[in-house]
Parts: structure tokens; C-alpha cells; sequence
């Protein structure tokens, strides 16, 4: 079992006051059977009394605050202390066709019809020609369902290049098979539109993945950050989580703060600012420190 | 033979083709009439055509002088329609449908509660999944255990269709923020008086109990126990498709019709702007779909709902009418299930059929559909919009990427009813709206509906619909329990965006008035002097002229002074000119609907009759003629604000009209009388300048018909007892701010408003025409001087009682997740 204190401050400055920001969060992990959530605070600066949890649609927290003092930074705090152990995975069904693992053939199954909605296109993962083409080349008839899903991670990983400059919020699947780059979000949602595609349900998950210093260097703190990746629906499998950017699948050294269909339903934060500010910058400082 | 009998005549001709005969509304296949319309048949049968055509034109007066109006998506807003032929239905015939359509409001909200909740419907397989996961109407922020609402359905609609064999079917259902209960009210009110004879004949369900009975449903569905509770209607604005249904319903049920921007978010609840003070909201009637209420949890920059509207609700804080996740139900791919969803829910078979619908998602079903696209109507299950008619290949690449999509209907062979057009009555094809209310713990259809004609696929105009009682004595809508609706008077909710649109309303009514009034001087100077510019009243016209284009540009010479006339008083796009005046005024008196009096649209009306007459005759006479028209219909307007409440909208409507008169005063006299032009052309502009200033009459008493240019300054600047003088004007204004919320005697209005009275004090008529060669150079500092300074206090206005909230953003979404 590991130990992690998570720390997560998302900062927004403004050029001018903002007399009112309303925000939605996803910044606390969730309970799991392979996670456990010992503490977590979150705290706002500007400091706020309205800020209040809530289980949303998929059973993440999410976390409604307003900030009606006036402000020119507004510093989001959010630290969790979480043991986690590594997911485990029944051999037999990874082993299932994955044409049988695709909700909408599977009736039979208790959660197929949950499923189903992670089976369809969400505005950020486009199921497109490209796509689909890509990933029929690791689902081939009758391959069993963890081994196509963790070939095609393995390609995805071959194929396409981490760059962070390679970008945008409106990155779209067509924009990463043209740069054949992308970040962890990008590697995600290629991934759940490659597999959706094929009518697989694949959810979009947000959490964190603890750093390992290089041989014989200290840690660094603060160095981490956000990470994405993508779980598929095995029927009476749960789900497996696979990490493309990292070319693993999820075991102990992630921490899962949340899911949803793509990366807009799960955002660690958004939100609504009324201002008459111009310009606007964004801080992420992310730490896991083993303890 | 009268237009009910040649109209039976021709419809009961057999046809050549021999196909199956459409259901006609009127005339049973015999020839004989339906039972509905025998009851009438003695008035009905005497209607000659003539009678109809006179009919048809009161009924386009009566709804021009109400103001009533659609706008089509994505076009200009045009008059409403209305057919003098109600749609009749006889109570036996209505009675089973009245049942259908209460089982079916039930059925509905049964469906939410299950969908938003515990999801057995999809859990158990009675329906698939991925029609509600995949359709845009799902809202995961309101599927969650704190948003969980036993009715979220208060108030639906359902368009209705016959088919050949006569039976109603549903063809969709309206559950958003379903709209048409305005216009069917006022269908009513229409066909009430323009056919008297017939409406007294027929015991028909009058409307006015539902309405009541709505009112109470809203205020009763407050959250908590606030004893007072605030309703507010939400409208996305004047430019929406159904902006006349809203103000309707606003000032009907007598709840302020608000925009997003009059809305704001805090401590968890929804609260209104009002004076600078916030007022807590109960209950939103949304005419805004869900997608677009709130910018945080769903569309993200949507200027049109509250920032947190989702979490307001889901604390309990409000409550949303329908609530946010109606719109699941106007999926067309549920019409397939609703049978065995019923059977799951309510426990019992459902009664109202509804149109024959395959659902693609479903193999059986899409096979047919890719069998019979010719003879089907493919829909998307959530984009009614989908742009030009797809091609077959299209379509079935679309429906074979995405089957859970789309689906295809059996088109309706819909009844037919006879319908007013050019030719005198034609069959056109209709259908049904109806309006089902939760009242109490049982849903009551509206007695009624509201009937849309369609011409060749488009609806083209509307039916009034008469439901008969069984037995006369029978009570209207079956209600007898609901309070009348007295008194019902939208509480003054005035927020920054009203009292701007009053504010403005007064400036443009007087910016139309002073335009008309010289344009009326100059036109009757024109008809005497306009072929001999040489004379003194030639000279005074063309000042006159001048001032009209220092006003209002154009590129008209001096030999087309009919041409600019009617432009000036016609052209929209010329600024400053009549036209623009009305259509800003009209713009700003119908955001504000629901405050204003229904006598206001009669202004429109008939400035809009006169500006038609003048478009369709051009002589000379009718530009005077139209003018005149023109005037009297915007001096109605005065009648109309003396007689409203003394609030403080009242009190912006006077400033705005005192600052634009004191603005046109001081540009008609720069124009006109600071440069010497000889004497006769001088007392010649004097003249025009007081007949342009609507104070001839009063200096001929004064003066005697003696006409200097001291006696007219001193009439016009500085004599209180004038009400067109700047000093009037100043007393008008200062009474106007002193008793708006908020002032204190030394806010900047006030104080810019002090300035200008000491300017006027100090203000000597003897030094003001002092002359220097040809010049008057005191006077035109004084206007000019006065006139900045007006500027500057309408500002100064503007910044203290309408300052808007700055517009909500968004942000988070550039939070990238880095690795």
C-alpha cells in the first residue's frame, strides 16, 4: 500500500478587481475499492463561506463555491491524503472477445446499460473515420479485449509525441492525428474516441500519477501536475484503467480523483467570472509526496 | 350560396385520384356538418364571403393594434396570423382526449422522475439507454440525488395531429418551456369580437380559469414557506421566436418578465436586481431553454440564464418551471416506448396513441427505417434544425454511424379545415397544441389549444379552439375553485434594464414627436415656397431644411424635397429619422411589455397604417397627411404614460422625454436663429420655430402676433409656465430624480441637473441676441453650452440607475491537464 499527501493550487490573477466568481471543482479523490481518501481539505483564498460538496451524475465530488469579495487572485487550495494499492484484474474476463465487451451487445450484463454512456460521442472525443481506422487495427476480430485495448495503448504510445506545445483547449482528435503530438488529455481522448468508435465504453479519468525522481536525485516538489488516462469497461470486469502517455496501466502509483465522459465533465476547476478585467493568467502547482 | 356551403360543396367532390380522403374538421364525408359546427350551423352557414373578408381584416387590425407578433427563426418579427374559423370540438369528442392528455402529462412526469432518480426504466430494459445518454436534453447536472424533484413537470404541451380515420395522435411532445398559451389567449380575445354572434351562440370553455389556476400552480411550487413568494418569467429577450408569448403570460399571470441580466446568484439562491437592491427569486417560469440557463454547468458563455442557476436548484433555493431536465421528453425516439413505460410506471394501458415511430437505435426497427426512407420522416432525435433536406445516402450514413440518433415517423395524413385565404375558404391541413397543468396533486388539460394551419409543410396561420361544454351551465374549464384573476398587476419590478428601456422609451417617443412636428412646418412652408427660393419664405425653407439634415443626414439636393420628406419619415436606416425613431421606441416598449399598457400598441398601429398609406400614395399632400397620423398615434403615447402608475419607470419615461426635448429645442434654435437672415425671412423662421416647438398658439396670446426674436427665446428658454421651455424641462426633471430610488438631492444627476438651472437663471435674453455682423454668437455659446451639458446628464442618468452587472465569463477550461 502506498501513502500520498496530494496538494493541488490552481491560482487565477486578473489585471482588475472581480466582484464575483462562481466556481465548480473537482479536486477531491475518490473512494474506491483499491483507494482510500484519509483527509482532505480545500480551502479558497479569498476565503468564502459559500462552498459546498456534492456527489454528482457519476458519483464524483464536486464542489460549488461563489466569491463575492472583491479580488484580483483567487488561490484554490486542495490537499488529500490517500493510500492506494494497485487495482486488481480477473484474467478470465480481460480475456473475453472485445466484440462481446461492448455494452450495447451485452444485456446480460448488470451494468451494461450504465456503461453505455461512456459508449457514446462526447463533444471532446470525436469519433472520427481517422480514428476508427486507427484503432481496427488492434481490435481484431475475436482478440481478446485486454490485450487489443492495451495493444492499441502501446501504439498510441509509439505513435504520438508528448508535447506540451503541441496543445490547445480546443485541441480536437483531428488536430492530434495531424501533429501526431499531444499532452496526457489529448493521449485520453484520443484513446476513448478510438475505442467508443468501435462501440466500447471507455470513460475519461483525472487524478495524479506520483513522480519517481531519477536515479540517485532528490524529489522535487512541486514538480508534478495533473494526469489523465482512460478506462475501459470489461463486462463483469469493472473497469481497466490504462495510461497511454505512460504506456502502463494504472496501478498504485495513481491517485483517481474523478470520471466522466470526456475531460469537460470532470475540469478540476471552471467557472464564471463577472469582471471588467482584460487579462486574466492561471497557476497549477501540483505535489505528491509519498509519506 | 354562402363560403360554408360552396366550401362543402367542393370537399366532398369525389376525388379523381380516389385516394384516401383527408378528415375534414367540418364537413363529414356525407357533406353534412360535424357535430360542433351544427350547433353553430344557423350562424355559421350565413357567413358570405364578404362577410369573411371583412372579418379577416378586422381580425389583422385587431392584432396589429395589439402589438402581436412572431418572429421566425432567424427573420424579422412579423405580424401573427389568425384564421376566422375556430378549430371546434364537441365535449363528447373532447372528453376521452382530456383523459388522454392528463394520463399523458403524468405518464411525463413519471418518466422524468425516474430518469433523473432512480433510472429504472433504463436498469430493467423497458428502455434503452443510449436514446437518453445520447440525447442533449439529458442534463447529468440535474440527474443526481440533490436535484431529485417529485414534479418536475408543471406545465406541458403536446402538438397534436388527426388522422384519416379522425383519432388524435400525439406527433411530439413540448416540455422545456413549452410556448403558444399567450397566443391562444389572445386568439381568443381576437375571434371573440371580431365574430360576436357565433362566440355568444357557442357554449365554449372560456380560458381565463386555467389561466388562474396556472397562476396558483407557480405560486404554490415556491420552495419553502415564503408567504409572499416572487415568480419571475425568464425570457431570452424581444428577439426570441416567441418574445409575445412570454410578455403575455408575464402580464396575464401579473409576474415580471426578466432576462438573465436582471438575474444574479449568491449565497446558493437566485436573486433579482432591483435598485441597486437584490430581491430574492422563488420561482423561474424559464421561456430560456435548459442548455443555455446557466454558464457555469452548461453552455459555458450563455448570457441568457444565471451563472449557478443548476446549483441554486439543486440546493432547493428555487424552483425551475419545468425543471431543467424537461427537455428529455420532447425525444422523439421515446414515442416507440411510451406504451410499456406507462404500463411500468403508472401501471396501466396508455390512451393517447401516439404517431407510428421507429427508433434507429434498435436493429428491427432500423432495418425498416433504411427499407422505407422514401416513405418516412427521418428525424434527429435532438436537432430539429438540421439545415437542407440530407440526401438519402446521407441519411444512411448518418443513421449507420449513430442509429441511436435518429428515427424515422409515418407521416400523417392530417385532418383539414376550412381556412380563409385570397380565394375565399380552402381546406388546409392543422394541428393541435395543447397545454396540460399540474394543478393540485391531478394534471388538467386547457380546455382549448392552440391550432396551427399549415400550407404545403409550413405553418402559415393559426386557429382559435373551441372546446364546447356538454351542458351550458357546465363551469369554464371545469374549474370551479380558482380565484378570478382581479387585480393581477405586475408588481413594479424595476430593474436597471427596464428603467433604461422607459428612460429610452421617452426619448425616442419625443425624438419621433419633434421630428414629426418640424417636418409638418417645413412640409407646409415647401407647399407655399418651394419654386420660389427666392423669397423670404423660400430662404426660411431651406434653413429649415438644413436643421432636418443637421438632425437626420441625407444626400437628398433641394430639388428633392418630396424624396427627402419620405425618407426622413420612412427610411429605418437613415438616422434620425421618424422611422428609426418608432422602431427604437417600439424595441424599447416591447422589452418592457409587460409593464405598459395594452393601448400602447394602438400608437404602433396606427403609425404604422400611416406610414403604410404614405408608402403607397405619392403625392405630395399624403407626406403632411402621414405626418399628421404619425403624430397623433405617438401623442397617444402621452395618454397612455399619464395614466400609468407613478413608479419609477413612470418617472424615466419623463426624464428621458424632458433631456430629448431640451436636446431638440437647442438644436432646432442653433440651426434657426443664430444668424441674421433679413427680417422677413427671420419672422418667417421665427414662426416655423414656434410652430415646429408646439408653442404658437401661447406666444399669439402673449405677443399678440408681434414676433421678435427676444419674446421667442424668452418663450422658450426661460418661462416656466411653458411646458415646451428648457426651464419647464428642468422642473420636470428635477421632480422625475428626486424621487427615484437612491437619490439624495447631491447625486451627480442632480447636481449636473442644479448647473443647468443656474445657467438658465443667469441667462439674459437681451445679452443672448446681441449680434455681431450677421452672427448672434452669445446665443449659439448658450445652446451649444446647454446642450453638452444635457448630454452629460442623460450619462450621468444612464451610470447611476442602469448600471449593469459587467457580463459573466468563463474560465477553467484553459486549465489543460499538463502531464
Amino acid at each position: 500500500m502506498n501513502r500520498y499527501r496530494v496538494s493541488h493550487r490552481t491560482t487565477y490573477s486578473y489585471d482588475e478587481d472581480v466582484s464575483d466568481s462562481l466556481g465548480i471543482a473537482y479536486l477531491v479523490p475518490r473512494e474506491l475499492p483499491w483507494q482510500h481518501v484519509v483527509s482532505h481539505e480545500l480551502s479558497l483564498d479569498p476565503s468564502t463561506e459559500d462552498c459546498t460538496g456534492d456527489l454528482d451524475f457519476y458519483g464524483n465530488t464536486s464542489t460549488y463555491f461563489q466569491v463575492t469579495s472583491p479580488h484580483q487572485v483567487l488561490d484554490i487550495l486542495a490537499t488529500s491524503e490517500v493510500e492506494t494499492e494497485p487495482p486488481s484484474h480477473d484474467e478470465h474476463t480481460l480475456d473475453t472477445p472485445w466484440e462481446s465487451a461492448r455494452p450495447q451487445r451485452r444485456a446480460d450484463v448488470a451494468d451494461a446499460w450504465q456503461a453505455q454512456d461512456f459508449a457514446l460521442a462526447s463533444a471532446l472525443a470525436d469519433q472520427t473515420t481517422e480514428a476508427h481506422a486507427y484503432a481496427a487495427q488492434s481490435l481484431q476480430s475475436g482478440r481478446p479485449v485486454g490485450e487489443a485495448v492495451t495493444d492499441l495503448m502501446h501504439r498510441i504510445h509509439a505513435d504520438f509525441a508528448y508535447d506540451k506545445a503541441s496543445t490547445t483547449v480546443t485541441t480536437t482528435i483531428d488536430d492530434i492525428f495531424a501533429q501526431r503530438a499531444g499532452v496526457c488529455q489529448d493521449f485520453a481522448h484520443l484513446t476513448l474516441a478510438c475505442l467508443r468508435s468501435h462501440g466500447l465504453a471507455v470513460r475519461y479519468v483525472s487524478g495524479y500519477l506520483a513522480t519517481r525522481p531519477p536515479p540517485g536525485k532528490e524529489r522535487i516538489v512541486g514538480a508534478d501536475a495533473t494526469h489523465a488516462w482512460a478506462a475501459v469497461w470489461i463486462p463483469d470486469g469493472g473497469w481497466l484503467a490504462l495510461d497511454p502517455t505512460n504506456d502502463q496501466w494504472v496501478n498504485d502509483r495513481y491517485v483517481t480523483v474523478a470520471w466522466g465522459r470526456d475531460y469537460a465533465d470532470v475540469a478540476p476547476v471552471k467557472g464564471v467570472i463577472f469582471t471588467e478585467a482584460k487579462k486574466s493568467s492561471l497557476k497549477v502547482e501540483v505535489d505528491v509526496a509519498p509519506i | 350560396m354562402t363560403a360554408l356551403r360552396d366550401y362543402s360543396a367542393a370537399v366532398t367532390q369525389p376525388t379523381l385520384t380516389g385516394g384516401p380522403a383527408r378528415y375534414d374538421e367540418v364537413v363529414a364525408p356525407d357533406g353534412s356538418l360535424r357535430v360542433g359546427w351544427r350547433l353553430l350551423a344557423e350562424q355559421a352557414i350565413q357567413l358570405t364571403d364578404s362577410d369573411l373578408r371583412r372579418v379577416g381584416s378586422d381580425i389583422e387590425r385587431f392584432l396589429a393594434d395589439d402589438g402581436v407578433t412572431y418572429t421566425p427563426p432567424e427573420e424579422e418579427p412579423g405580424p401573427w396570423r389568425l384564421d376566422p374559423f375556430p378549430l371546434i370540438i364537441d365535449a363528447a369528442e373532447w372528453a376521452p382526449l382530456e383523459v388522454g392528455l392528463a394520463q399523458r402529462a403524468e405518464l411525463l412526469n413519471a418518466i422524468l422522475v425516474d430518469l433523473y432518480g432512480p433510472q429504472r426504466l433504463l436498469s430493467s430494459g423497458v428502455l434503452p439507454s443510449s436514446l437518453i445518454f445520447g440525447h442533449q436534453g439529458f442534463l447529468r447536472v440535474a440527474a443526481r440525488a440533490s436535484a431529485s424533484d417529485a414534479r418536475p413537470l408543471l406545465l406541458a404541451a403536446a402538438d397534436l395531429g388527426r388522422n384519416a380515420a379522425g383519432e388524435w395522435q400525439v406527433l411530439a411532445d413540448r416540455a422545456q418551456a413549452p410556448s403558444g398559451i399567450g397566443f391562444a389567449m389572445e386568439n381568443r380575445r381576437v375571434i371573440s369580437r371580431v365574430m360576436p354572434e357565433l362566440y355568444r351562440q357557442a357554449a365554449l370553455h372560456r380560458m381565463a380559469p386555467f389561466f388562474q389556476a396556472l397562476r396558483s400552480t407557480l405560486i404554490d411550487s415556491a420552495p419553502g414557506d415564503s408567504p409572499n413568494p416572487r415568480v419571475v418569467v425568464l425570457s431570452p429577450g424581444t428577439h426570441s421566436e416567441t418574445s409575445y408569448d412570454q410578455a403575455f403570460v408575464a402580464t396575464s399571470l401579473g409576474f415580471p418578465l426578466v432576462e438573465g441580466s436582471d438575474l444574479v446568484m449568491r449565497e446558493g439562491a437566485v436573486w433579482m436586481r432591483v435598485f441597486g437592491r437584490l430581491e430574492r427569486v422563488d420561482v423561474i417560469l424559464r421561456r430560456v431553454d435548459a442548455a443555455w440557463s446557466d454558464a457555469l454547468e452548461l453552455r459555458k458563455n450563455s448570457q441568457l440564464g444565471v451563472a449557478g442557476l443548476s446549483e441554486a436548484v439543486r440546493r432547493g433555493s428555487v424552483r425551475v418551471v419545468n425543471g431543467l431536465g424537461a427537455g428529455v421528453l420532447e425525444n422523439p425516439a421515446l414515442l416507440p416506448f411510451m406504451s410499456a413505460m406507462c404500463e411500468m410506471l403508472l401501471d396501466e394501458p396508455l390512451r393517447l396513441p401516439s404517431v407510428q415511430t421507429y427508433w434507429t437505435g434498435d436493429d428491427r426497427s432500423r432495418a425498416y427505417v433504411l427499407d422505407n426512407l422514401d416513405s418516412l420522416v427521418v428525424r434527429s432525435i435532438d436537432d430539429p434544425v438540421e439545415g437542407a433536406a440530407p440526401s438519402r445516402d446521407q441519411l444512411q450514413a448518418r443513421i449507420s454511424a449513430e442509429p441511436h440518433r435518429y428515427v424515422g415517423q409515418e407521416p400523417l395524413m392530417l385532418s383539414q379545415s376550412p381556412t380563409l385565404g385570397a380565394g375565399g375558404l380552402r381546406p388546409q391541413t392543422l394541428t393541435l397544441r395543447t397545454f396540460t397543468l399540474r394543478y393540485g396533486s391531478t394534471y388538467r388539460p386547457l380546455v382549448g389549444g392552440l391550432a396551427h394551419v399549415f400550407e404545403a409543410g409550413r405553418p402559415t396561420s393559426s386557429k382559435d379552439v373551441w372546446v364546447l361544454k356538454d351542458r351550458p351551465e357546465d363551469p369554464d374549464q371545469g374549474l370551479t375553485d380558482v380565484l378570478p384573476l382581479t387585480n393581477v398587476r405586475a408588481s413594479a419590478a424595476m430593474m436597471p434594464r427596464v428603467l433604461e428601456d422607459m428612460f429610452w422609451f421617452g426619448r425616442y417617443a419625443e425624438r419621433a414627436e419633434d421630428m414629426l412636428r418640424l417636418v409638418l412646418t417645413a412640409h407646409a412652408i415647401a407647399e407655399d415656397f418651394r419654386s420660389r427660393p427666392q423669397t423670404a419664405g423660400g430662404a426660411s425653407l431651406a434653413v429649415l431644411m438644413r436643421a432636418i439634415s443637421g438632425l437626420s443626414r441625407s444626400s437628398f439636393g433641394s430639388d428633392q424635397l418630396d424624396e427627402n420628406f419620405r425618407s426622413i419619415l420612412l427610411d429605418v436606416r437613415r438616422s434620425g429619422s421618424v422611422a428609426q425613431s418608432v422602431t427604437a421606441l417600439r424595441e424599447a416598449a416591447q422589452s418592457v411589455r409587460d409593464q405598459l399598457s395594452p393601448d400602447t400598441w394602438l400608437a404602433f398601429s396606427s403609425t404604422d397604417r400611416a406610414s403604410s398609406a404614405l408608402e403607397a400614395y405619392h403625392y405630395s399632400h399624403q407626406v403632411a397627411e402621414s405626418a399628421g397620423r404619425m403624430l397623433t398615434g405617438i401623442l397617444s403615447l402621452q395618454g397612455m404614460t399619464a395614466n400609468m402608475i407613478r413608479d419609477p419607470g413612470w418617472r424615466m419615461i419623463g426624464a428621458g422625454r424632458a433631456i430629448e426635448r431640451g436636446l431638440q429645442l437647442c438644436h432646432l434654435l442653433r440651426s434657426t436663429t443664430t444668424v441674421r437672415r433679413g427680417i422677413d425671412a427671420d419672422r418667417d423662421l421665427h414662426l416655423a420655430v414656434l410652430s415646429a416647438a408646439e408653442s404658437t398658439v401661447t406666444h399669439r396670446r402673449r405677443y399678440q402676433g408681434y414676433v421678435r426674436l427676444a419674446g421667442v427665446l424668452d418663450l422658450l428658454l426661460v418661462d416656466p409656465d411653458n411646458p415646451r421651455s428648457l426651464a419647464f424641462g428642468i422642473g420636470e426633471m428635477r421632480e422625475h430624480l428626486a424621487e427615484m430610488p437612491g437619490s439624495t438631492g447631491s447625486t451627480r444627476p442632480e447636481r449636473l441637473l442644479d448647473d443647468l438651472a443656474d445657467e438658465l437663471d443667469r441667462a439674459d435674453i437681451v445679452a443672448l441676441t446681441a449680434i455681431e455682423g450677421e452672427n448672434r454668437p452669445n446665443l449659439a455659446r448658450f445652446l451649444d453650452g446647454y446642450a453638452a451639458q444635457l448630454s452629460r446628464l442623460a450619462d450621468a442618468v444612464g451610470e447611476l440607475h442602469f448600471a449593469a452587472a459587467p457580463i459573466p465569463r468563463s474560465f477553467g477550461f484553459a486549465t489543460a491537464v499538463q502531464e
